[in-house]
């Protein structure tokens, strides 16, 4: 008993000691403090923990809290006050197809994301137009012959419905038209990686997925006769591809204001952002 | 008294000899009370758990019928959230029949293991085969998945001609084979646990082996092998990664087995994290998920009501 209670205490001893040894080293540096909470789109994750980091280094009394789920629970997530930054792969302050715009809300801008158009590797078409794609996603076009390829009918690979990725793709590569399900060869998958892995393993499919997953299995075909690149999205001929947005209620305020400006730094955009893929938006015009 | 004229036995001297100091008297008092607590708490815990799930997924799904008519939940197949259609016949058609499907492919191949492990394997191969069914039952079910996408698919593709090769048929394959070590296992304890005496008076009136097995033991463990079934039934519904991967998740009746289709846990999990909190589609998923649990409940009703016939019988 004795022995158990002298282990307790220096157990809990070592502990204050290591929190009080971080507080101290927290005040030292950095004016800026409070919690920032980052709620939303699974996309823009990678960004936001890795601004997160090394914002918390400079500034070590904020705390940043990020976590992903669909796009659209960033901004839900900024209506109801749970989180202070809503991710969000459009912007979520005008109306877009199937959701309705969030009011009071400030939509700024942080990456530029470019999308792609892939096949699986055995289809021989490496070119497709709008009206191709319109009619391939609408169910109008079944096979490969109709568009060039070989004789086989097209496997459609989509994401669920309030998906961002598929919110953008319908906007600039279907310029606004629909995907309609089918009785046969139609699929739904519910990420960005499982819409790799089906559109892989899936001979004659052909599906759309942020371009920096685009590597392997797959094939990123032109885009009315513009390669996906992100010299392309840059130069202005690649036309899918859309912004990241913070979402905020109101203009940002505080540690919130200085996280965002921070994202939105060159330091940032030409940085760590470049790096993850991602494509900085003052090389946007 | 009869006692009396007895030695005094140690132990009861001891036991009595403790009671008299106090102290231990009132330790051993209140470690008992203390326990007890500690049980009561641990159990109302589990009620707690369990009362919050219901009440809450309750709460929110019933919020559904404000907004759309039973009639149309539950008859309609026509699932278009974005235009406010929400039919979910489909959904629970699919369901259905994707476990009678299973139930279809799985029963028949595990209570033939189960009698091969109980009745015909030796020993050695019985320490062999039991372990390796309890390993199979551990394994996480988004393996299965997996295995079903990257393998599976390829060869139903080659074997039907079909472009996709998702649907009920893959599902259905993928949970069989999740659920057969489950039904394998407790089948084999059920026709373990078959008195030897019936088989010994079978086999003493000249049945053959495969009679015996056929016309008695199978038969006397019969509830056994039901309960198996009913509990591997419930593992079938409820799956949602493994069947998430193969089924197509498209929102439709399966006609054909290679219908890109959709069941009640995959198109929950396919579209929670893109709609709004406050939504009517929202409480629609909710009360998808109460159906589930509905169902979950009754089949475990089921369970408990042949067990306690069992032990009757």
């Amino acid at each position: 008993m004795k022995l158990f209670k002298k282990i307790t205490f220096t157990a809990l001893a070592a502990v204050f000691a290591v929190t009080a040894s971080f507080a101290g080293a927290a005040s030292a540096a950095g004016s800026l403090s409070g919690k920032i909470t980052v709620n939303g789109s699974t996309a823009l994750l990678p960004l936001t923990l890795q601004a997160a980091k090394e914002f918390q280094r400079m500034n070590p009394k904020v705390r940043i809290a990020a976590s992903g789920k669909g796009s659209v629970t960033g901004p839900q997530a900024v209506k109801k006050g749970i989180a202070d930054i809503g991710a969000c792969d459009w912007d979520a302050s005008i109306d877009v197809p199937g959701f309705k715009a969030f009011s009071g809300q400030v939509a700024n801008k942080v990456a530029v994301i470019p999308f792609a158009t892939i096949v699986n590797k055995n289809v021989g078409v490496d070119n497709l137009t709008t009206d191709q794609l319109k009619g391939i996603f609408s169910g109008k076009i079944t096979n490969w012959k109709q568009v060039g390829g070989a004789d086989a009918d097209i496997v459609v690979i989509t994401r669920a419905f309030g998906s961002g990725t598929r919110v953008n793709y319908q906007a600039k590569a279907l310029a606004g038209g629909d995907i309609v399900k089918k009785e046969k060869n139609y699929k739904e998958v519910g990420s960005s990686g499982d819409m790799k892995t089906a559109v892989g393993t899936t001979p004659n499919a052909i599906g759309y997925i942020d371009l920096v997953y685009v590597s392997g299995d797959v094939k990123a075909v032109k885009f009315n006769g513009v390669a996906a690149t992100s010299d392309n999205v840059i130069n202005g001929s690649y036309k899918i591809w859309a912004y990241g947005y913070y979402m905020t209620k109101g203009q940002p305020t505080g540690a919130v204001k200085a996280f965002i400006d921070y994202v939105q730094s060159k330091k940032f955009q030409q940085g760590s952002l470049k790096k993850l893929k991602f494509i900085p938006i003052s090389a946007m015009k | 008294m009869a006692q009396q004229s007895y030695e005094p036995n140690p132990v009861v001297q001891s036991i009595r000899t403790k009671a008299v100091s106090g102290r231990r008297h009132l330790r051993h008092l209140l470690a008992n009370t203390v326990a007890r607590y500690y049980f009561l708490f641990s159990i109302l815990a589990l009620c707690f758990v369990l009362a919050l799930v219901i009440l809450f997924i309750g709460k929110t799904a019933l919020l559904l019928f404000g907004q759309v008519t039973p009639a149309q939940f539950f008859l309609s197949f026509d699932w278009t959230p974005e235009e406010d259609r929400f039919g979910a016949a489909a959904f629970i058609l699919n369901t259905l029949s994707l476990t009678a499907l299973t139930l279809l492919i799985s029963v028949p191949v595990s209570v033939g293991m189960a009698v091969l492990t109980a009745e015909i394997a030796p020993a050695w191969l019985k320490r062999l085969i039991r372990p390796i069914l309890d390993l199979l039952v551990g394994i996480p079910s988004i393996v299965y998945g997996y295995l079903g996408l990257t393998v599976l698919l390829p060869l139903l593709r080659r074997a039907s001609g079909e472009g996709l090769g998702d649907g009920l048929l893959a599902a259905a394959l993928v949970l069989a084979l999740m659920v057969l070590p489950t039904i394998a296992r407790i089948s084999d304890d059920a026709i373990t646990a078959v008195p030897r005496k019936y088989r010994d008076a079978a086999y003493a009136l000249g049945s053959t082996r495969l009679q015996v097995i056929m016309r008695v033991v199978l038969p006397a463990a019969g509830r056994g092998i039901l309960t198996a079934v009913i509990l591997g039934m419930t593992r079938a519904i409820g799956e949602t990664m493994a069947v998430v991967m193969v089924i197509g998740n498209t929102p439709q009746l399966a006609k054909t087995l290679f219908t890109p289709a959709s069941v009640l846990t995959s198109n929950i999990v396919m579209q929670i994290s893109n709609v709004e909190f406050d939504s009517t589609w929202n409480y629609a998923l909710h009360m998808m998920a109460f159906l589930l649990l509905l169902i979950s409940f009754l089949l475990i009703l089921i369970v408990r009501f042949l067990g306690r016939k069992r032990r009757e019988g």
